[in-house]
């Protein structure tokens, strides 16, 4: 399990890469990835493609990075959910929080 | 069969070891070896028994340096734990006297100290 | 430079060990002695040396036993042996190590060789120290978890008490008697007027973080229930307590169902939950309740949809809700049970009755034995359901109620469009004693009565509608649509409380700013009970005394009465 976070050249979007299993271990260095700017981006990038495996914390995970992004008014893209991911994200009807693809 | 009765560098390294209580590991082993020596004589026909003696003495003798002594009990202690023994009282007597000839050798080494 | 051990040299030859004893105390050691196998057993068990050097063959007992029984009398700890040997033979050798040995050191002496393996076999046996160090406090650590899960447990039993999962005969489930530490939550209570409010809940996490929402959620559960409040208003509750307690990263998905008998219906709220199913026994047919919210705890209460679906259901008909760890049990080779396979139970089985076992024993078979975190329960529509009726509880005898009093309300468009009166004008009746042990059938007229105003009247909704599923529907899309577009009409309910000889008698009129209705043709009906409408009425002649409609329908009376305790 790693988690790599990338700025952009113009400093408005952050991506972070998930790769592995998405769960209760990876608590400490997903906040850390996004903690860390003091820079806040306008958009933040959630990427998947590697990702294995999601659980309900990791759902509470992208609830944290949601809430530190502004809450109702930010932006939070999760993008590259193969179909298990997308299935999870789903039935907890995440799309009406953030932006699935 | 080597010819070394007593090995000096072997005395050396003991002497650097005990320091002070040298002479009294030459007075033990002297002391040890000759009831050994006795013991051996006793058990003539006793294969089990020369060979758990042959097998003390020859760590003893080992250790200070004896050389063809450890030998000479190595081969008894070989030779008694055979099927057939053979005639072991020829080797007790080889022990025998090459305790005879080592024991002044470590007497006079004694007087040194 | 290690620190200063006690060492056992035990050695039969005198010289050997004058020799061994001064190498080893040069070095630093205390040096203890013996002479044969059983003094060094004796020396070890006395003093407790943490090395022992140990000539294989001695008189009396011999190296190899004088091991065993050391390494016996050792237990737990590491208590090195180091074998002094002239043995050259490799089976000797090999005995060193079977009987224990942890090493061997052969003669004649080297000290340096010596020196150098008594500092490993130290290195070890501090090593073996810290494990065993480690593995107490973990045990310890372990045990206080395990006091702290069990009195949050009973903590929590104490709470969920006052439901009626065990004693209602048409509920069956499956679950661990530790799903409350996964997670998993499973609560039922009756409403006033009998309807059946079950709620299946799987908290984020595990262990006591995931345990220490259940409660408040099941008191906001029960009281809420108990007082007739719908669906709506004890999700929007349950969903503002937990958005407040809870971390931003926990959350609570849930199906909320409240099963009618008397309305032959099941509405239901799922946000987050593996779909559950409405099985009807007649046609064999399923209908998925499917999550179409976002668990509980996660929007703010002004942006929480409290919507719900209402689909209708025959007596015998069942609801069948799971936990994912449904889902995810897996066999020996890691395939998850998956949605498809539950399905294949549905459609294989024969018997309604044993469906649910039938579930059980795939499951179990499936994985070899169920997991701890399996929950699932069967809620079946039976007939004869007992309306619910507090205890007649009398603080006092009775004198200091209000008996003789009148209250009228107006609720207009705004309040009908998101409040429900109903609990709150139950808790005012109940302040009349006499009326408590009538409160059942008190809340389920009312209900009723109200139901009918609101959507018969105010919105204009036809009850025909509601004569087979795909209408049922569209019943209750119309019902949401309208309601959310209503800017005008009301609901009047007037209280007239009124002393009797004997006791007391509350009339209660209920007008709505409808059209109204042919009355006469409607009592002339036949009374077809099968029917998914047209039950309720029925139900109200059945539970007060006198029902009078006036007004061209627009206003309905019931009275009830009651005899007052000596």
């Amino acid at each position: 399990m790693s988690v790599e976070s990338e700025v952009s050249l113009d400093g408005k979007q952050l991506t972070i890469a998930i790769k592995g299993r998405f769960d209760f271990g990876s608590h400490q260095p997903f906040r850390d990835s996004y903690e860390r700017f003091y820079k806040v981006p306008d958009v933040y990038v959630v990427d998947l493609k590697e990702a294995t495996y999601l659980d309900s914390s990791a759902l509470g995970m992208l609830l944290l990075l949601r809430d530190h992004a502004g809450g109702d008014n930010a932006d939070v893209r999760v993008i590259n959910s193969n179909s298990d991911v997308r299935k999870i994200l789903a039935i907890s009807n995440f799309e009406k929080l953030f932006d699935i693809t | 069969m080597t010819q070394i009765h007593m090995d000096p560098e072997v005395l050396v390294g003991l002497r650097e070891v005990m320091e002070g209580e040298y002479p009294l590991l030459l007075d033990t082993f002297l002391d040890d070896s000759q009831k050994r020596v006795e013991a051996l004589r006793k058990a003539r026909d006793d294969a089990k028994a020369l060979g758990r003696i042959a097998h003390s003495f020859k760590g003893s003798s080992g250790n200070l340096g004896a050389v063809r002594l450890a030998r000479l009990c190595q081969r008894l202690e070989a030779e008694s734990a055979k099927a057939q023994v053979t005639d072991l009282g020829k080797l007790v007597d080889q022990i025998d006297h090459e305790f005879a000839l080592v024991k002044p050798l470590y007497e006079s080494e004694r007087q040194r100290f | 430079m290690p620190e200063t051990l006690t060492v056992l040299i035990a050695e039969d030859s005198a010289t050997d060990l004058l020799l061994l004893s001064t190498i080893v105390r040069r070095q630093g050691h205390h040096v203890l002695t013996a002479s044969n196998g059983a003094e060094a057993v004796q020396v070890f068990a006395r003093d407790r040396p943490q090395l022992v050097l140990m000539d294989a063959l001695m008189p009396v007992m011999d190296g190899f036993e004088a091991a065993r029984q050391i390494k016996q009398l050792a237990g737990e700890a590491l208590v090195p042996i180091i074998f002094l040997t002239s043995l050259r033979e490799s089976e000797a050798l090999a005995r060193c190590l079977d009987a224990g040995g942890d090493d061997f050191l052969a003669k004649p002496y080297n000290q340096v060789i010596l020196a150098a393996k008594i500092n490993a076999m130290d290195r070890l046996r501090r090593l073996q120290a810290t494990v065993l160090e480690q593995r107490d406090l973990i045990a310890r650590h372990h045990d206080y978890l395990l006091h702290e899960q069990r009195v949050a447990k009973a903590v929590f039993d104490k709470v969920a008490h006052s439901g009626c999962i065990n004693a209602a005969p048409n509920i069956r489930y499956l679950q661990s008697p530790y799903a409350l530490f996964n997670g998993d939550l499973l609560l039922a209570a009756y409403t006033p007027s009998g309807d059946m409010h079950v709620l299946l809940g799987d908290f984020t996490g595990h262990g006591l973080p995931a345990a220490v929402g259940a409660m408040p959620l099941a008191e906001v559960f029960y009281g809420m229930t108990a007082k007739g409040y719908g669906l709506a208003q004890t999700l929007r509750e349950m969903n503002a307590k937990l958005k407040r307690i809870l971390p931003v990263d926990m959350f609570c998905c849930a199906t909320l169902l409240c099963l009618s008998v008397q309305r032959r219906v099941v509405e239901v709220w799922n946000g987050g939950m593996p779909d559950g199913y409405v099985h009807e026994v007649a046609t064999g047919r399923r209908t998925p309740l499917v999550s179409r919210h976002l668990p509980l705890g996660v929007l703010a209460p002004e942006v929480f949809d409290d919507g719900t679906e209402v689909w209708p259901m025959a007596l015998g008909d069942r609801v069948f809700l799971l936990s994912d760890g449904v889902i995810d049990t897996a066999d020996a080779s890691e395939q998850l049970f998956g949605v498809e396979r539950l399905l294949e139970v549905f459609a294989a089985n024969r018997e309604p009755e044993r469906l649910f076992e039938e579930i059980e024993q795939v499951l179990a078979g499936f994985r070899g034995q169920v997991r701890d975190d399996v929950s699932l329960v069967e809620i079946s529509l039976l007939p004869g359901q007992v309306l619910h009726s507090s205890t007649m509880q009398y603080t006092d005898s009775g004198q200091s109620c209000p008996l003789d009093w009148s209250v009228s309300f107006e609720f207009r468009a705004e309040t009908l469009k998101r409040y429900n009166p109903l609990p709150y004008l139950l808790q005012l009746l109940l302040e009349i004693h006499g009326l408590r042990g009538q409160s059942g059938a008190l809340y389920s007229v009312m209900a009723e009565l109200y139901s009918n105003a609101l959507e018969h009247g105010v919105l204009g909704l036809d009850s025909q509608l509601k004569r087979d599923v795909q209408g049922f529907a569209r019943y209750y899309r119309l019902r949401s649509e309208r309601l959310d577009q209503l800017n005008s009409g009301y609901v009047r309910i007037h209280v007239d409380v009124l002393p009797t000889e004997v006791g007391g008698r509350l009339s209660l009129r209920i007008e709505d700013s409808g059209p109204g209705f042919d009355v006469e043709a409607m009592l002339a009906r036949p009374l077809d009970i099968d029917r998914l409408s047209g039950r309720g009425l029925n139900l109200v002649r059945q539970l007060s005394s006198d029902v009078r409609w006036t007004d061209g329908g627009r206003s309905v009376c019931v009275e009830f009465c009651w005899v007052a305790l000596a």
